[in-house]
C-alpha cells in the first residue's frame, strides 16, 4: 500500500512570543487587543523594551505620551528604550 | 220593537251554522238602537266573546292542531297549508261579526278595551292566539319546520326535477310555491306568523346558514368570503325573509326584517369566525396561502367577542399539534413564524400575538438545540423564511427598558389595546412583531444567541476548510445591522483570520528557506482569544507531518516577527490517495484518520493498546476511528484489539466489513458544546466560594448566590441562576469537595 498525501490543511493558533499573558497596562491577553483596537496580530502589535518587558505598542505609547518627565517602563521603573530586536 | 238580536250577532243562537247569515244595514242599526235603549250594549259584547272563545276552543283550535298529528313528512306541507286555510276560513267567516260588534261600540260609545285592544277585530286575532297556544301540542314544530324547510329549498331552486316532490305533479301545474307564500300571507293576516314559526325559522335559518358555510368555505384558505356570504345572506334568506313576511304590505314586518337581518348578519359573521378559530391552527400552517382567511378572520373580530375563544382554541392546538416531543425544531420555528406572521394580520396591536405565542415561548426554551436551529436557518441558504426576515433587517430592541423611538414615529397610526384580551396575563413589557427579535428574545439575551452563532460560524469555517467566506460576510454584515458592532466583534475577527491564513500561506510558500518535502501543507492560523474554545482532543501525529509543521512554524516565525504557532493537531482536513495493489483511492479525511493509516504503512499489524500509546489517544476512541478504514475494507481486527492492514480485497471480506459502524465525524462539531463552556464558567465561582466558606465556615444556598451576585456576577454573560447554582453545588458535594447538612453548606474538614 502507498500513501501519498496530496494536501494537508491543517489547523494552528498563534500566538506572541512573550514572557506573559497579559499587557501589564491594559490586563487584556497579548493574543488579543488593545482597548482600542478591534483587530489582533499585525494591527496591534507588541513592543519590546529594552529592560525585556513588552506590552501593546498601543498602550505603551499612550503611557509614555502621559509622562511629563521621564520615559519609564510602567513595570520596572528603568527608562524605557524600544528594543528592535 | 220586533227584532232579535241574535240575527246580527247569530253566535248567541244555541246552533248556528257558518257562514253567518247576513242582515241587511238598516236592520243592524235598528237592532243596534235597540240594545242601545236598553243599555245591553255591554252584556250583549261581553256575551259574543265569550261564545266566540268557547267556539274557537271547543271547535277550531282542536280541528287546527289535528292537522299536526300526522308525522308523515311529505304531507307536512301539505297539511300545514289545510290547517292554515282554516283557520284563515274561520277567520274570515267571524269577520262578519266583528264588524257587528264594532258597530255596537261605536253606537253606544264604549270605549273600554277588551283584552287590551279596542278594535273587535283584534280582540278576534288575540283570541285566536290565545286559544291556539294554550292547545299547543308537543310536536308542532315538526311540522311547521318541514313546511319551512321546503319553502326555503322551492326558493335556493332545489327542485329542478320535472316533477314536485310535494304535489308530486309536474313542476309546470305545481302550487306549492304559491301555497307557500298564500300561507304566509293569511298568518300576517292573522297576525300569527312571529308567534307560531318565529321561532322555528330562526332554527332553521340558523341551520341553514351554518351549513351554507361549511359547504362553501371550510377547506379553502385562498379565498375571502366574508363579503361573498354576507351577499348570499341579503340576495337569498333576506329576499325570501322579505317574501315570507309579505312585505310592502306593513311597515311593521319590514322593521321584523330589518331586525331579523341584524340578528342574522351577527349568527353569520359568528358562525364564519368559530370556523375559522376552529382551523386557524391549518392557516397558520399554510401561511402566506391562507392570508385571505386571515384577513376575513381580522375582519370578523371586531365584529364578535370571540377572542377570548381564539387564543383559548389556538393554544389548545398548539399543544396537541406542535409542541410536543414529536416535532423536529426546525418545524416548530417555521410555525413560530408563521403564526407570528398570521398574527401580525389579525391584530396589529401584538396583544394577540404575545397571549399565542407564550406557551411557544415556554416549550422552545425547553429545547436544548433552538438557537442552534434559529442561527443556522437564519444563515442557511435558499429560499427560508428566518434569512428573508433577516436581510429586512432592524436592529433588535431586547434591551429590558424596551421603548424604542420608533413607537412614538407612528403615533397616529396608534390603536388602542383589543379590550376583550385577559388584562392580567398580558405584561407591560415591549411588544414586537419583528420575527428575528422574537425568535431571540425567546432567551432573553442576545449575548447566548451571538455565543451559539459564533459556534456555528466556527463549525463551518473549519470544517469547510475553503477560504471562500464571502457569504459569511455577508450575513455577519445583516446581523450587524441587527445585533450591533461590538457583539459581533469576535466574529468578524474569525473571518478575517481565514482571510488571512490565505495570505499567509501564500507567503509561506513563496518563501525559498521553506521546502515542501512530499505533500503541499498550509494551515489555517487562527487567533484563539476570538475563537469560541474547541474540544480539547490529543493526537501525536507522524513524524513526517510533524516536521513539515516545525518547517511551518519556522516559516511563519520569520514571517511574522515574534509570534509563533500552536497546532492543533486534531483538526485539519487531508486529501490521500492510496494506492492499492488492485484500486486507488482518493479520500478527505480528518488528520486522526490519516495518521492512524500512516502508521499502518510503517507496520502492518498493530495492537489496539501500543497504537493508542503512539497517537495518544485512548482506546475506545482509537477503535471507533480505525472503524473508519474497516468499512473502506483496509484495515481488519485479525484478532481481538490486533489490527492488520489489508492489501487486497477479498470479496467476502469485504462484504462482511460493511456492516462496521462508520462515525460520522462530519455531524459532529469541533466546538467545545455550550454545556461544557458553561461548566467553565463556573469553575470561575469556585475560587469564590471557597473563599467565602474559608471565612464564613458555612451558608446556605442564598447567602452564596446573594454574595456571588455582589462580587462575581460581573460581565454580561457571567450570570448563574439559583437552580443552576444548586446543580453545581451538589455535584461539588457528591465530589466530595463539599458538605451538605441541615441547609448549609461547608468545606470538608480535611480541606482547610
Amino acid at each position: 500500500m502507498k500513501v501519498t498525501i496530496k494536501n494537508w490543511v491543517g489547523v494552528a493558533t498563534w500566538r506572541w512570543v512573550a514572557n506573559d499573558d497579559n499587557c501589564g497596562i491594559c490586563r487584556m491577553p497579548f493574543d488579543g487587543c488593545c482597548p482600542d483596537c478591534k483587530l489582533p496580530g499585525d494591527d496591534c502589535p507588541l513592543v519590546w523594551g529594552q529592560c525585556s518587558h513588552c506590552f501593546h505598542m498601543h498602550c505603551i505609547v499612550k503611557w509614555l505620551q502621559s509622562q511629563q518627565v521621564n520615559q519609564q517602563c510602567p513595570m520596572c521603573r528603568q527608562e524605557w528604550k524600544f528594543n528592535n530586536k | 220593537m220586533n227584532f232579535d238580536f241574535k240575527d246580527v250577532f247569530p253566535i248567541l243562537h244555541t246552533s248556528f251554522s257558518l257562514p253567518f247569515k247576513e242582515v241587511n244595514d238598516y236592520k243592524l242599526i235598528e237592532t243596534v238602537n235597540s240594545i242601545n235603549q236598553l243599555k245591553l250594549a255591554h252584556t250583549i259584547q261581553a256575551l259574543v266573546f265569550h261564545k266566540v272563545e268557547n267556539y274557537m276552543r271547543e271547535t277550531v283550535a282542536p280541528e287546527f292542531w289535528f292537522h299536526f298529528n300526522l308525522s308523515n313528512d311529505v304531507e307536512g306541507f301539505s297539511q300545514f297549508y289545510k290547517a292554515i286555510d282554516l283557520l284563515h276560513n274561520y277567520f274570515t267567516q267571524f269577520l262578519y261579526l266583528m264588524r257587528n260588534v264594532n258597530v255596537l261600540r261605536e253606537r253606544s260609545r264604549c270605549t273600554e278595551a277588551v283584552y287590551g285592544e279596542k278594535n273587535a277585530v283584534q280582540v278576534l286575532k288575540v283570541i285566536i292566539r290565545a286559544t291556539l297556544l294554550s292547545q299547543l301540542p308537543s310536536e308542532h314544530n315538526k311540522i311547521i319546520e318541514h313546511f319551512y324547510e321546503t319553502g326555503l329549498k322551492m326558493n335556493d331552486g332545489h327542485f329542478q326535477e320535472k316533477v314536485c316532490e310535494v304535489c308530486l305533479k309536474d313542476s309546470i301545474n305545481c302550487r306549492c310555491l304559491n301555497c307557500f307564500y298564500e300561507t304566509n300571507r293569511k298568518m300576517v293576516d292573522l297576525e300569527l306568523l312571529e308567534p307560531l314559526v318565529g321561532q322555528v325559522l330562526t332554527s332553521l335559518i340558523y341551520t341553514h346558514i351554518e351549513n351554507h358555510i361549511s359547504k362553501t368555505c371550510k377547506d379553502n384558505f385562498d379565498n375571502s368570503f366574508i363579503n361573498i356570504l354576507e351577499m348570499w345572506l341579503d340576495n337569498f334568506i333576506i329576499n325570501w325573509l322579505h317574501k315570507v313576511y309579505y312585505c310592502g304590505q306593513s311597515s311593521e314586518s319590514q322593521d321584523y326584517v330589518t331586525i331579523f337581518k341584524r340578528k342574522l348578519t351577527n349568527f353569520l359573521y359568528e358562525t364564519y369566525t368559530k370556523m375559522r378559530i376552529n382551523q386557524l391552527f391549518n392557516i397558520i400552517i399554510e401561511y402566506p396561502e391562507s392570508l385571505p382567511a386571515l384577513e376575513d378572520l381580522g375582519k370578523c373580530l371586531p365584529k364578535t367577542d370571540l377572542r377570548p375563544l381564539l387564543t383559548k382554541k389556538l393554544q389548545k392546538a398548539m399543544e396537541t399539534r406542535l409542541l410536543h416531543p414529536g416535532v423536529s425544531t426546525p418545524d416548530i420555528l417555521t410555525a413560530y413564524v408563521a403564526s407570528i406572521r398570521s398574527m401580525r394580520v389579525l391584530d396589529p396591536s401584538g396583544l394577540l400575538l404575545e397571549m399565542v405565542t407564550q406557551p411557544m415561548h415556554q416549550y422552545l426554551r425547553s429545547r436544548e438545540d433552538t438557537v442552534r436551529c434559529v442561527v443556522g436557518s437564519l444563515t442557511e441558504e435558499g429560499l427560508n423564511d428566518l434569512a428573508e426576515e433577516l436581510v429586512k433587517g432592524d436592529a433588535v430592541h431586547v434591551d429590558e427598558n424596551g421603548g424604542s423611538d420608533e413607537e412614538s414615529e407612528n403615533w397616529e397610526n396608534w390603536m388602542p389595546d383589543p379590550v376583550d384580551i385577559d388584562r392580567n396575563k398580558s405584561s407591560n413589557v415591549r411588544r414586537t412583531s419583528d420575527i428575528i427579535s422574537m425568535l431571540v428574545s425567546v432567551y432573553g439575551s442576545k449575548e447566548l444567541f451571538i455565543n451559539e452563532y459564533r459556534t456555528l460560524l466556527a463549525d463551518r469555517l473549519l470544517s469547510q476548510f475553503s477560504c471562500d467566506t464571502e457569504k459569511e460576510i455577508r450575513y455577519l454584515e445583516l446581523l450587524k445591522l441587527r445585533f450591533g458592532d461590538s457583539q459581533l466583534h469576535y466574529c468578524e475577527v474569525m473571518l478575517k483570520d481565514i482571510a488571512d491564513s490565505k495570505r499567509i500561506n501564500h507567503h509561506i510558500k513563496q518563501d525559498t528557506d521553506y521546502t515542501e518535502k512530499n505533500f503541499s501543507m498550509s494551515a489555517m492560523v487562527l487567533s484563539a482569544q476570538f475563537w469560541p474554545p474547541f474540544k480539547d482532543e490529543k493526537l501525536e501525529l507522524h513524524n513526517k507531518i510533524v516536521s513539515q509543521m516545525e518547517a511551518f512554524t519556522g516559516a511563519f516565525e520569520t514571517l511574522k516577527g515574534n509570534r509563533t504557532l500552536s497546532w492543533k493537531n486534531h483538526l485539519g482536513i487531508v486529501d490521500l490517495e492510496i494506492e492499492l495493489p488492485d484500486r486507488t483511492l482518493n479520500l478527505s479525511v480528518t488528520p486522526v484518520h490519516a495518521t492512524i493509516l500512516m502508521y499502518f504503512q510503517d507496520k502492518n499489524e498493530w495492537e489496539l493498546d501500543s497504537l493508542s500509546r503512539v497517537v495518544h489517544i485512548p482506546p475506545t476512541v482509537l477503535r471507533k476511528k480505525i472503524g473508519f478504514w474497516q468499512s473502506h475494507g483496509l484495515i481488519e481486527e485479525v484478532n481481538l484489539n490486533v489490527f492488520c492492514l489489508m492489501e487486497e480485497r477479498e470479496s467476502n471480506r469485504a462484504n462482511l466489513n460493511v456492516d462496521v459502524v462508520v462515525e460520522d465525524y462530519e455531524s459532529e462539531s469541533i466546538m467545545a458544546s455550550t454545556q461544557d463552556q458553561r461548566e467553565e464558567e463556573l469553575q470561575t465561582f469556585w475560587s469564590y466560594i471557597i473563599g467565602m466558606l474559608m471565612n464564613l465556615d458555612s451558608l446556605p444556598l442564598e447567602r452564596i448566590h446573594q454574595m456571588l451576585k455582589m462580587f462575581a456576577f460581573q460581565g454580561p454573560t457571567i450570570e448563574c441562576s439559583i437552580q443552576e447554582l444548586t446543580q453545581f453545588l451538589d455535584r461539588k458535594v457528591r465530589e466530595h469537595q463539599l458538605v451538605f447538612s441541615g441547609g448549609l453548606y461547608k468545606l470538608p474538614k480535611g480541606d482547610m
